[in-house]
C-alpha cells in the first residue's frame, strides 16, 4: 500500500476520521467497488481502509463531517435504493454492487454525487498499488520515452 | 546572506513548542505565486521580510517519494477534495489549490500564459484601471517569465494523447499551438500536479523564494494566521497559531508586528482572513471566477500510452471569442481511473482500455458567479452559480472535444456526465447542445479561482486600490489571484506573479510613505 515514506521530511499528522462503524463499512464498500474476480483479500481491504482514513484526515472538520454523513447515508439507505431491509455492510457482494450501480445512475443529483465523491476517493487510493497499476497497463518508471529521457539526462 | 539549503530559511511551525514573536518590516501571509514574488522584491529592496505559510515545506526529492494521493493530502487544501457548491443548475466543481510552501504553483501543470490583451484593454478602459494596459504590464510579464524560465514545450515532449488531440483539431480546421511552461530540463514524468520529482518545474519554491532567502527573507511554515491586527485603521501585524505536530490543529500562538501586511492566501482564503479580521468591505468574497474545466476521454484502437510525455503540451485559442480555451491534459493513471464509469467488472473492463485512451480538455472563460463565505471550520464555503451563457459554452466545449476525438479516430468517447453511456459516433454528440443534460451532472474542475478581493478604480465595487493596498485599511496589501478584476480565460500563475510584481514594485517605490505611516 502507499504509506508515508520513511524518508519524508514531514510525516502525516496523526489524525483519524473514520468512526468504528465506518471502519466496518469501508472494506465492504471497497469490495463492492473493486471486486471483479469474487471476494477480495480481507487483509488487503483492511490496509486499504487505513490508507483511505489517512487520505481524508487532512481535510477540514466540515468536509470530514460531510464525508462521514455520506457514508451513513450509504449504510442506512439500501431499503430505499434496492428495497432490502438491511444495512449496506450486511448485504451480499452482489447486492452491494447493485446498490452502487443504482446510486451511479440515480436521477437525483445529490444521490449520484455521494457515489461520485466516494468512488473518486477510493479509486484514487486503490489504484496506487503498483500491482493494480500494472494490471491497468501502466508500466510506471519503465515507460519508454521517460526512461530514454532520464537515461540521456 | 547566501542560503545554500532552503531548509535553513524555514522555521517549521509544527516543531515550535513556545510562543513566538517577531517584528519585521513586512509580513506576508501565503507563500504561493503572489506571496513569493512579494517576498523576493521586498527583500531585494532591503526590507526585513517574514512569510507565513499554513502548509508544510517539502523538497523536490520528497515530491518524488509521494504517490499522487499522498501528495494531494500533503500539498493541497482539503486533501484535494475542496469543491465549489453549485447553485441552480451548476456542476459541483472540484477546486484544487495548494497548501504548502510554494502554494498552488507546486501543483500546476506548469502552463504559462500572459493575460490576453483584450482582457487588459477591458480592465484599463472599461474598468478605469489605466495602469493595466498591455504595454505597461509587458515588462512585468517578461521579468516573471525570465525568472521562472518559461519555455515552449518541444514537440518531442508531446504524448500520443496530445498528438491525437492535434490530429482531431486539424480535421476540424483548428490549429493547436505548443504551450509554454516554466520548466528546466523536463523529463516527462507526467506528474506535474503532484510536485515535480525532478525539480524541473520552476514553481516559486524553486525560483522566487530561494532568491528571497538569499536576501534575508524567512518562512514560517505550518503556521495558521488567524487575524490581522489593526491600530487606527492601519494594519500593524498578524497573529495566529502554529499547527500541532501530532494533530495538525492550531496550538502554539505566534504574533508578528510589521509596518506593512501583505495578504496572499489565494482567492479562497484571502476573503476569509479579511472578514475574520473585521473588514466589512462589501466586495470581499464576491466576484469569484473559476474557469470551470472539463475533459473527455477518447478510446482508440491503437496504443496511446498518454502517460509517456509532458502532461500538458498543446492548446488552442481558436474558440476564445466563444469563451473557450482547449488544452491538452493528462493525469496520473489512478486519477483517470477514478473518472471512468462503472464499478467492479465493468470498471475493470473500461479501465483495461486506459493504455488506449487519450484525454482532451477545455475550460470556460467564465462570467463569474462564485462567492467565498466564512464557514464552520477554517476552510471556506465556496458557492458558484453558472450563468446560462457559461452552461451553453460548457456543453459546446464538450461537444467540440468529442468531435475532435472521433475525427482523430476514436472508437468511442466517454463524456464527463455522471451516469452517461459511452458515445459511439459523432452524431450522438448533438444532444449536448440540442437537449443538454442538467449541468449539475457534469464533472467539472477548477484550478484557477480568481477575483474574490478584486482591484477597482474606486472604493465601491472592489477591495483593493490599483496599488494593491486595501481601500478600507492603510498598509494592508493584497497580492494574489483574488485581486484580478475579472476572468482572464487562461492559466493564472504568470498573471498572478506579474500582478504581484507590479504591486511589489509600487510598494518599494513608495516605501518611505508606508514606513512613515507605521511610525
Amino acid at each position: 500500500m502507499s504509506v508515508p515514506h520513511p524518508h519524508l521530511h514531514q510525516h502525516d499528522f496523526d489524525r483519524s476520521t473514520l468512526h468504528p462503524r465506518h471502519r466496518a463499512l469501508m472494506p465492504k464498500l471497497a469490495e463492492a467497488f473493486f471486486a471483479h474476480e469474487g471476494p477480495m483479500d480481507p487483509a488487503r481491504l483492511a490496509s486499504f481502509s487505513v490508507e483511505v482514513d489517512r487520505a481524508i484526515s487532512t481535510a477540514s472538520k466540515t468536509l470530514r463531517f460531510g464525508l462521514l454523513a455520506m457514508l451513513d447515508v450509504i449504510m442506512w439507505s439500501p431499503l430505499f435504493i434496492i428495497g432490502k431491509l438491511s444495512t449496506f455492510e450486511t448485504l451480499s457482494l452482489e447486492d452491494r454492487a447493485r446498490f452502487l450501480t443504482k446510486l451511479e445512475h440515480s436521477k437525483i443529483v445529490p444521490v449520484a454525487l455521494i457515489f461520485v465523491a466516494w468512488k473518486t476517493l477510493l479509486t484514487m487510493v486503490f489504484f496506487e498499488e503498483p500491482s493494480e497499476l500494472l494490471a491497468l497497463g501502466y508500466p510506471g518508471p519503465a515507460r519508454t520515452r521517460y526512461l530514454s529521457v532520464v537515461k540521456a539526462a | 546572506m547566501q542560503v545554500h539549503d532552503a531548509c535553513d530559511a524555514i522555521l517549521h511551525g509544527r516543531e515550535q513548542e513556545a510562543p513566538f514573536f517577531a517584528s519585521v518590516d513586512v509580513v506576508i501571509v501565503g507563500s504561493g505565486s503572489g506571496g513569493a514574488v512579494m517576498a523576493r522584491e521586498l527583500a531585494r529592496d532591503g526590507r526585513s521580510v517574514l512569510v507565513i505559510e499554513e502548509g508544510g515545506h517539502y523538497l523536490p526529492a520528497e515530491y518524488g517519494q509521494m504517490t499522487p494521493s499522498n501528495s494531494i493530502r500533503r500539498l493541497a487544501r482539503e486533501a484535494g477534495l475542496a469543491v465549489a457548491v453549485g447553485r441552480g443548475d451548476t456542476p459541483l466543481i472540484s477546486v484544487m489549490s495548494g497548501k504548502c510552501v510554494g502554494g498552488s504553483s507546486v501543483m500546476t501543470g506548469g502552463v504559462c500564459f500572459r493575460i490576453p490583451d483584450d482582457v487588459l484593454h477591458e480592465w484599463s478602459t472599461d474598468l478605469g484601471l489605466g495602469e493595466l494596459t498591455p504595454e505597461k504590464m509587458a515588462p512585468y510579464f517578461e521579468e516573471v517569465e525570465r525568472t521562472i524560465h518559461v519555455e515552449t514545450v518541444p514537440e518531442s515532449m508531446r504524448s500520443r494523447s496530445s498528438q491525437l488531440f492535434v490530429e482531431g483539431a486539424a480535421a476540424m480546421g483548428v490549429t493547436m499551438k505548443s504551450l509554454r511552461r516554466n520548466t528546466v530540463g523536463c523529463k516527462g514524468a507526467a506528474r506535474c500536479n503532484f510536485g515535480c520529482p525532478h525539480g524541473a518545474k520552476m514553481s516559486v519554491d524553486l525560483s522566487f523564494l530561494p532568491d528571497a532567502y538569499d536576501h534575508g527573507a524567512r518562512v514560517l511554515s505550518d503556521a495558521l494566521v488567524e487575524k490581522i491586527d489593526f491600530a487606527m485603521n492601519r494594519a500593524t501585524g498578524v497573529r495566529g497559531r502554529f499547527l500541532d505536530r501530532v494533530t495538525g490543529e492550531p496550538r502554539v500562538p505566534f504574533t508578528v508586528q510589521a509596518k506593512v501586511v501583505v495578504v496572499a492566501c489565494g482567492s479562497l482564503h484571502t476573503p476569509v482572513l479579511l472578514r475574520r479580521s473585521g473588514m466589512d468591505t462589501e466586495a470581499i468574497g464576491k466576484h469569484l471566477t473559476l474557469h470551470p474545466g472539463f475533459r473527455i476521454c477518447g478510446m482508440f484502437d491503437e496504443e496511446v500510452n498518454g502517460w509517456d510525455g509532458a502532461m500538458q503540451a498543446i492548446y488552442s485559442d481558436h474558440f476564445l471569442n466563444e469563451g473557450l480555451t482547449l488544452v491538452g491534459v493528462y493525469s496520473a493513471v489512478n486519477i483517470l481511473a477514478a473518472a471512468l464509469p462503472g464499478i467492479g467488472k465493468e470498471h475493470r473492463r473500461v479501465s483495461a482500455a486506459l493504455p488506449r485512451m487519450a484525454v482532451f480538455g477545455g475550460m470556460i472563460h467564465d462570467d463569474g458567479g462564485g462567492r467565498v463565505h466564512r464557514w464552520l471550520s477554517r476552510e471556506p464555503l465556496v458557492t458558484y452559480r453558472m450563468s446560462a451563457r457559461d452552461r451553453a459554452r460548457m456543453f459546446k466545449g464538450i461537444q467540440i472535444l468529442g468531435t475532435m476525438a472521433f475525427r482523430a479516430g476514436a472508437r468511442e468517447v466517454l463524456l464527463p456526465v455522471f451516469g452517461s453511456e459511452p458515445i459511439k459516433n459523432e452524431r450522438d454528440l448533438a444532444f449536448l447542445t440540442e437537449r443538454p443534460p442538467p449541468a449539475a451532472r457534469v464533472e467539472s474542475m477548477s484550478f484557477h479561482p480568481l477575483g474574490s478581493a478584486k482591484m477597482s478604480k474606486g472604493p465601491r465595487g472592489g477591495v483593493v486600490k490599483p496599488t494593491g493596498e486595501a481601500w478600507a485599511a492603510d498598509n494592508l496589501f493584497v497580492a494574489d489571484g483574488s485581486v484580478l478584476p475579472s476572468s482572464i480565460g487562461v492559466n493564472s500563475q504568470v498573471p498572478v506573479m506579474a500582478m504581484s510584481l507590479k504591486i511589489a514594485r509600487g510598494l518599494c517605490d513608495d516605501w518611505s510613505k508606508y514606513a512613515r505611516r507605521a511610525s
